[in-house]
């Protein structure tokens, strides 16, 4: 074989620079085109139906009406009449009272049963069945079961009452007690998540450092202190962030049990939206309300990761 | 110490440690069991609060209504009075009730996994521009509440422009809009990174094309990550109230959920139908739940843990 045909022959084979680039930016377009592909199912329902409308829903606080006519312009009319409705900030303070208690309460109790189900493990399958059952009823299923626990004349709570020699009460009548009572069915239905899921960051913890730690003579509360919840830090940011956004948007409860009331003492900020929207035609304070709502969630999620992110960057 | 002891005997001073150490061993193990009982006893007490409640609904169901409000306060009846569940099933429309929330709950999940395994195996596996932005989109979708969403959904699907018909009490109107959760895709991802690499590489330099890779290679691994996910998006839509309760306003379109809440105002204080349609609803539910336990706390932790 001569020289010239062997390199003719080479030349065939082989790719010139820009033919090589040109034929692999053909094969990324191709790739990339069949990225997109995979994503486009998803990805049409996502636009149509969470980010188009999280961004309307802020042109429509400028709005109103739409529920039943379309939406009229009226500029900033909307903010200004819930800027001074006491309602709003009612419902305002009812869901962040609701929620600190709520969160607490929940946060407390199921870290106790956490801690107690990893140090007694014999045995504790039947317990974390039985603190899941409630998560298998729906809210309003759980509102129900609190009416029974609640009523004056056979529910549980006031038979106890009655038992021990104190008088009844008007639970869900009285607004201090209604509130908590939603408090209470949202602990009682959410404890068996928070314990399952502190449990599971628990046995996280890598038993080395515990041990490690025992042997440096730190007591159970300084074990628990200085070792176990600093390395659930991240776990723990991330639980107040899905509590504060779950728990600001109680609803279902509010619904069955109470309806905002009495006199709106249990009127929560979902409540307020749904109410403005569709009950009382009151749609402009409705769409704003929904936009401060939006505020909060994201005001309160980016203060939780300031709080409880900024120490693992400062260590690291 | 035995020699500055002097006459003091090494062996009694040995055994006089022995003894101290023995008692306070006892002491030690007296505190740890009585630790131990206390951590029983504050375990059980917690798991009747959970469990009790649902009994307490039982014995109302199988009640005449009036009976409730005998003194002293009878817990078993005294017959088992079945009308209550006879009522439920005739006079009320739950039996299409649970048909919607069936048909509702199982097309949810099922487009959502379809749509988001789809997602997350190009969000784990491929290469595109844009991905890293897209997927920062998706996540940071995970915030927005429902409740900001609802009133711009509501309009959509009632009436936009150029629809003939309303969505408002149709099937495909309640489903779509809830078939885009941002934490689904996210799952698939973890989990489909957590594959190893390798099989989808050796596959490729085989020249198989990704939607056979895809389908051949990475799906049958998918099988459990796919249950956790089913049970979840299942789990999420049958307790759904804020969306089914917007977008239906006949009786007949009504989830369970929407349907049973509606009870109260068509039968104030007759708590015995009441609790009869609740223990309905959660009976079919418990039983699934101990049939796959497993999956089921997994599916709940899943969305929490995989961060």
């Amino acid at each position: 074989m001569s020289t010239v045909s062997a390199e003719k022959a080479w030349d065939e084979l082989t790719l010139s620079e820009a033919e090589y680039r040109r034929a692999g930016a053909r094969y990324r377009q191709r790739r990339s085109l069949r990225a997109y592909l995979f994503l486009l199912p998803y990805f049409i329902p996502f636009i149509a139906f969470l980010l188009v409308p999280a961004l309307w829903s802020i042109w429509l606080s400028f709005n109103r009406g739409g529920i039943l006519d379309p939406a009229k312009y009226v500029g900033l009319e909307n903010w200004r009449s819930i800027a001074s409705d006491t309602e709003l900030t009612g419902a305002i303070q009812n869901t962040a009272v609701y929620a600190v208690e709520a969160i607490l309460l929940v946060f407390t109790l199921a870290i106790v049963l956490a801690l107690l189900l990893n140090r007694y493990r014999k045995g504790s399958n039947i317990f974390k069945l039985a603190l899941y059952v409630p998560l298998l009823a729906p809210a309003v299923l759980v509102g129900l079961i609190w009416q029974f626990l609640t009523n004056f004349d056979f529910g549980f709570i006031n038979l106890a009452l009655d038992a021990m020699g104190f008088d009844r009460l008007n639970i869900l009548g009285s607004g201090r007690l209604a509130l908590l009572t939603i408090v209470l069915a949202e602990v009682w239905r959410g404890l068996g998540f928070w314990t399952l899921y502190f449990l599971a960051s628990l046995q996280n913890v890598p038993e080395e450092l515990l041990d490690a730690a025992r042997v440096d003579g730190a007591r159970g509360v300084q074990r628990f202190r200085r070792v176990t919840i600093p390395l659930l830090r991240p776990m723990l940011l991330f639980a107040v962030v899905i509590a504060i956004i779950a728990n600001f948007q109680v609803f279902d409860t509010v619904y069955v049990l109470t309806q905002g009331g009495p006199y709106e003492s249990t009127s929560t900020m979902v409540w307020f939206i749904w109410k403005r929207l569709f009950q009382f035609q009151e749609t402009g304070q409705g769409y704003a309300a929904a936009v401060v709502l939006l505020a909060i969630i994201l005001a309160l999620t980016a203060i939780s990761f300031r709080v409880l992110g900024a120490r693992r960057k400062r260590r690291a | 110490m035995a020699v500055q002891a002097g006459g003091v005997a090494e062996s009694d001073v040995l055994s006089q440690h022995a003894q101290e150490y023995a008692s306070a061993a006892r002491r030690h193990r007296a505190f740890g069991i009585t630790k131990g009982l206390a951590a029983y006893a504050t375990l059980s007490i917690f798991a009747l609060i959970a469990i009790v409640p649902f009994l307490y609904l039982l014995s109302p169901s199988f009640r005449k209504s009036y009976e409730l409000f005998s003194y002293p306060p009878k817990w078993i009846p005294s017959s088992l009075y079945t009308g209550n569940f006879g009522t439920i099933l005739h006079q009320t429309s739950y039996p299409r009730w649970a048909l919607n929330t069936l048909i509702f709950a199982t097309s949810v999940t099922v487009i959502t996994l379809i749509i988001d395994t789809l997602a997350g195996y190009a969000f784990a596996r491929l290469r595109f521009p844009g991905r890293g932005v897209l997927f920062g989109l998706v996540l940071g979708t995970l915030m927005i509440p429902t409740a900001v969403l609802i009133a711009p959904l509501y309009i959509m699907i009632s009436r936009l422009p150029g629809w003939t018909h309303s969505g408002i009490n149709t099937y495909p109107g309640m489903i779509l809009p809830m078939v885009c959760s941002p934490l689904g895709v996210f799952m698939m991802r973890q989990f489909i990174s957590t594959l190893p690499e390798a099989l989808v590489e050796a596959a490729r330099l085989d020249g198989g094309s990704e939607w056979l890779i895809f389908r051949k290679i990475v799906l049958p691994l998918m099988k459990p990550a796919i249950v956790v996910l089913g049970i979840f998006t299942f789990m999420a839509q049958w307790v759904n109230f804020l969306w089914p309760l917007i977008i239906t306003t006949t009786n007949d379109m009504k989830t369970l959920t929407v349907g049973v809440s509606s009870l109260q105002g068509q039968f104030v204080t007759n708590w015995g139908v009441i609790s009869a349609a609740a223990v309905m609803t959660m009976a079919p539910v418990i039983v699934i739940f101990l049939m796959f336990q497993r999956w089921f706390v997994q599916a709940s932790m899943a969305g929490a843990l995989k961060q």
